[in-house]
């Protein structure tokens, strides 16, 4: 029998008297009321298959492994400094959240020169990349009951400052992963001054201060911002009855929109006239979605080989590798064809700007942009570039 | 060996065979000469016709006649080099710019039976497909009374155990809340796959660490570059979930989250962090970024379902699909519909099959194993009738006392911004022509001010 710690185990059984419900599987532990049915009601809303007879479902199991014998410890106690160097998570209480300070301003320019080539100018988000503002989060948390069920109508908007209940992810998001090519790399300051900037580009207020441009932000300040969904989200997860919350909140199948049957009586089950009258066949609109890569195909054949010695095509893997960043406007990338941009970097002489490519710039350019092209090949597609832009 | 005298041995051995096999023939023929006269008729041949003959069979390819490859190619072997149209898929809307934080989705219009192989299984990531050097990975495991840290030799030597689950990614039919998109089984329901997988139980790792009393939630997170994070309760970790290292037999590949990845049977293919290298325990929620910010589903009363764990009953037909239709059947061809069924809240144990685009419907046949929290096979032979119009729809139930939903009763409780967990009955039309087109069966909701939903001149 599986043992783990004695309050524990009482806790999960008084949630499971309570529900009907135990997930936590073990031999001993169940209520024998249940023992005629095939399984048990989980946190999740379904079934599990504690093991019975050294069996769990339809599989066998080894019943030593379940024994006290059978306590294994194959590793070793972390150290301090290792336990440290990965815990980096940040919770809502401010667990782990470090000192430091930075303004709106100072983000401002951290975010023109890491984050803007994919989030877009003041957030907007672009090329398949997530928006981290759509203006007022205040306003704009009104949206979230919006439903599209008709053509033209807008729907819900949700990004951080609308939609997020807590801050703490936001830091904790910036801190580990980002900016999105280089993680782990910005100081806490410089996440406090960018978390400063999207809570300026979402016009949010803490303790009923506009987080403007000169707003210092600190470890005291960020544990006060109220994000206007914090109670948006349900089952409610915190607290001593978080768990409790979330398998009764599952139980219920009108909370999530499923359908029951009666499992016990299979052929009650709609079998004639299970749509509604007005239910009518909706077909795929404005062509739908085909832009499948590679296209469909069912056709059994050799591929198509390409002739020997084709050359490179550095037009090819530039759109394939560079043109999302270096093809529009608005990333913070110079764009192809813009003869002033490109000029700048070209007059410092082309060495300095195959290197730039090939290393990576502070400015975001990941090296060679996150492609896999031979320094030759690279060149070659800077090369490229740098003649659209002639 | 004496490849010789092996040689005689074997010829020595069939020549046996060969006489007892003559006499059994021998028998078979008196046993059947009465009905010899009317065999011999259903076989006759046709006359021969130069220009008719099936030049497959008359000609001798060169590959009847000449030496294939030496076993000494391909130590790790590829498929058929005429299978190549069968892969992974992406589309540009499903991606970020770099294809870093995308999915590419599996053809499971090509699959057969339960086990997705290796090399099609569903790849999705949040900061690309990290390569890492498995000496170089560690699993640190804290929170509890006793931490831990393993290498991989160490973990590996964790008594293990091997169960076959699909893995879903809760978007799977995600893009049609508000209409069918997509004319295509693998971009409609190919954001899973299913294999067997190989692992520990957390619980088993745990039972000499010990837990901390009012330890409630667990934390998950990857060693990638976007420390991909999830906070699991610590019920699903104390039942079935498990750290995995093997996929169908061979090492987890690096879209598998290689050298380690967590298996939550039946729950969010986005809790099955891959590249695992942290868990940690506490009596709080963690709130990562992947479980707020996506992965909620988004009701019409503007509230979120948060810690949305299974992926719920649900079914497709497979065949046919759009991309291997009906246009070659012939009036009156006998012919399987065939199709997978899953549900992450337990086993499946029916599937109906509807010609009406789900108003009425019929028992179709599970075949193959049922398993827990896995695909199952379902079967039903039809004889096509040339020029109808069919609307197959498929549904589902398991153990756990759930049903599909239709698009109706699902869209009228949670709406149509859910992004996630859409497992409503989906509808294949099959056209006169015998083509296959992707449709829905929906009434217009209306709505008033904010109100609930409702279905258009129902109120």
């Amino acid at each position: 029998m599986f043992k783990l710690n004695k309050k524990l185990l009482i806790s999960i059984s008084a949630a499971a008297a309570l529900s009907l419900g135990l997930s936590a599987c073990m031999d001993g532990v169940m209520p024998s009321s249940k023992q005629s049915s095939p399984a048990l009601a989980s946190i999740d809303g379904g079934v599990s298959y504690p093991v019975k007879n050294n069996m769990t479902g339809p599989y066998h199991v080894n019943p030593q492994v379940a024994k006290d014998a059978t306590k294994i410890f194959n590793g070793r106690v972390p150290t301090k400094a290792e336990y440290d160097a990965w815990n980096t998570d940040i919770m809502p209480d401010g667990t782990g959240l470090p000192e430091g300070h930075g303004t709106a301003e100072e983000g401002s320019d951290i975010y023109d020169a890491k984050c803007g080539m994919c989030h877009g100018d003041f957030g907007s988000g672009g090329g398949g990349y997530p928006s981290l503002s759509k203006g007022n989060a205040y306003d704009l948390h009104k949206t979230l009951t919006n439903q599209r069920i008709k053509p033209d109508e807008d729907g819900p908007v949700r990004v951080f400052g609308t939609y997020w209940p807590q801050a703490s992810t936001l830091f904790w998001y910036i801190k580990d992963a980002m900016p999105h090519p280089q993680t782990g790399t910005l100081t806490d300051n410089q996440v406090y001054a960018l978390v400063a900037y999207i809570l300026n580009i979402n016009e949010m207020e803490i303790d009923g201060q506009e987080v403007d441009d000169e707003y210092v932000l600190n470890r005291e300040k960020f544990l006060k911002i109220k994000m206007p969904n914090v109670d948006g989200f349900e089952p409610k997860i915190d607290g001593p009855h978080g768990r409790d919350n979330v398998r009764k909140y599952f139980s219920n199948p009108d909370n999530f929109g499923a359908q029951k049957y009666d499992v016990n009586n299979p052929a009650s089950r709609c079998m004639h006239d299970c749509q509604e009258p007005t239910a009518k066949v909706a077909y795929i609109q404005n062509g739908g979605i085909h832009d499948f890569h590679p296209p469909l195909s069912e056709v059994k054949n050799l591929p198509a080989v390409k002739p020997s010695g084709e050359a490179f095509n550095a037009a090819r893997a530039y759109s394939a590798n560079c043109a999302m960043c270096h093809g529009t406007d608005g990333m913070g990338a110079p764009v192809v064809g813009d003869k002033a941009a490109w000029a700048a970097y070209t007059a410092k002489g082309m060495d300095k700007v195959y290197a730039n490519g090939i290393k990576g710039t502070d400015a975001g350019m990941p090296p060679k942009g996150g492609s896999e092209l031979s320094d030759r090949d690279f060149k070659s597609v800077v090369d490229y570039m740098v003649n659209k832009s002639k | 060996m004496d490849i010789k005298k092996s040689q005689q041995d074997l010829d020595t051995v069939s020549s046996k065979d060969t006489q007892s096999a003559s006499v059994g023939r021998r028998d078979f023929f008196k046993k059947t000469a009465a009905l010899s006269v009317t065999a011999l008729a259903g076989t006759s041949l046709l006359s021969s016709n130069a220009k008719a003959d099936d030049s497959a069979i008359m000609e001798t390819p060169k590959w009847a006649s000449t030496w294939g490859d030496p076993v000494t190619k391909n130590l790790y072997g590829m498929p058929s080099k005429y299978e190549h149209n069968v892969t992974r898929r992406y589309t540009k809307l499903l991606a970020s710019g770099n294809y870093r934080a995308s999915i590419a989705v599996t053809p499971i219009q090509d699959l057969k039976g339960i086990i997705t192989p290796n090399g099609l299984f569903f790849s999705r990531c949040h900061g690309g497909v990290a390569q890492i050097d498995p000496n170089e990975h560690r699993l640190m495991i804290t929170g509890v009374n006793k931490p831990i840290v393993l290498t991989m030799k160490q973990l590996k030597r964790y008594p293990s155990v091997t169960r076959t689950h699909f893995i879903e990614c809760p978007a799977n039919g995600g893009q049609e809340w508000r209409g069918p998109q997509y004319n295509s089984l693998q971009f409609a329901k190919g954001f899973m796959s299913c294999a067997e997988w190989t692992g520990v139980y957390v619980k088993t790792i745990l039972e000499d660490l010990g837990l901390k009393p009012n330890t409630n939630w667990m934390l998950a997170e990857g060693g990638d570059s976007s420390k991909m994070g999830r906070t699991l309760p610590i019920d699903k970790v104390l039942d079935d979930a498990m750290i995995v290292w093997a996929q169908n037999g061979e090492a987890l590949r690096p879209e598998q989250g290689y050298p380690i990845r967590l298996l939550v049977p039946g729950w969010e293919g986005n809790l099955c962090v891959k590249w695992l290298r942290r868990l940690d325990f506490a009596a709080e929620p963690w709130y990562c970024k992947e479980e707020t910010s996506k992965y909620t589903v988004l009701k019409p009363t503007g509230k979120a379902i948060q810690h949305f764990y299974a992926n719920e009953v649900n079914s497709t037909v497979t065949s046919p699909s759009p991309e291997i239709d009906w246009s070659d059947l012939k009036d009156g061809d006998i012919v399987e519909i065939e199709g997978l069924a899953w549900s992450g809240m337990g086993t499946i144990t029916g599937v109906d099959l509807s010609f009406d685009g789900g108003k009425n419907y019929i028992a179709a046949n599970l075949k193959g194993l049922v398993l827990p929290k896995c695909w199952t096979r379902w079967s039903y032979m039809h004889t096509y009738k040339k020029g109808d119009e069919l609307f197959l729809t498929s549904r589902a139930r398991d153990d756990a006392g759930y049903i599909q939903p239709t698009i109706d009763q699902e869209t009228l409780k949670v709406g149509v911004e859910a992004v996630y967990h859409r497992n409503a009955v989906e509808t294949w039309k099959v056209e006169k022509d015998g083509k296959i087109t992707h449709v829905e069966i929906r009434s217009q909701l209306d709505r008033k001010g904010k109100g609930p939903l409702f279905i258009e001149g129902k109120a």
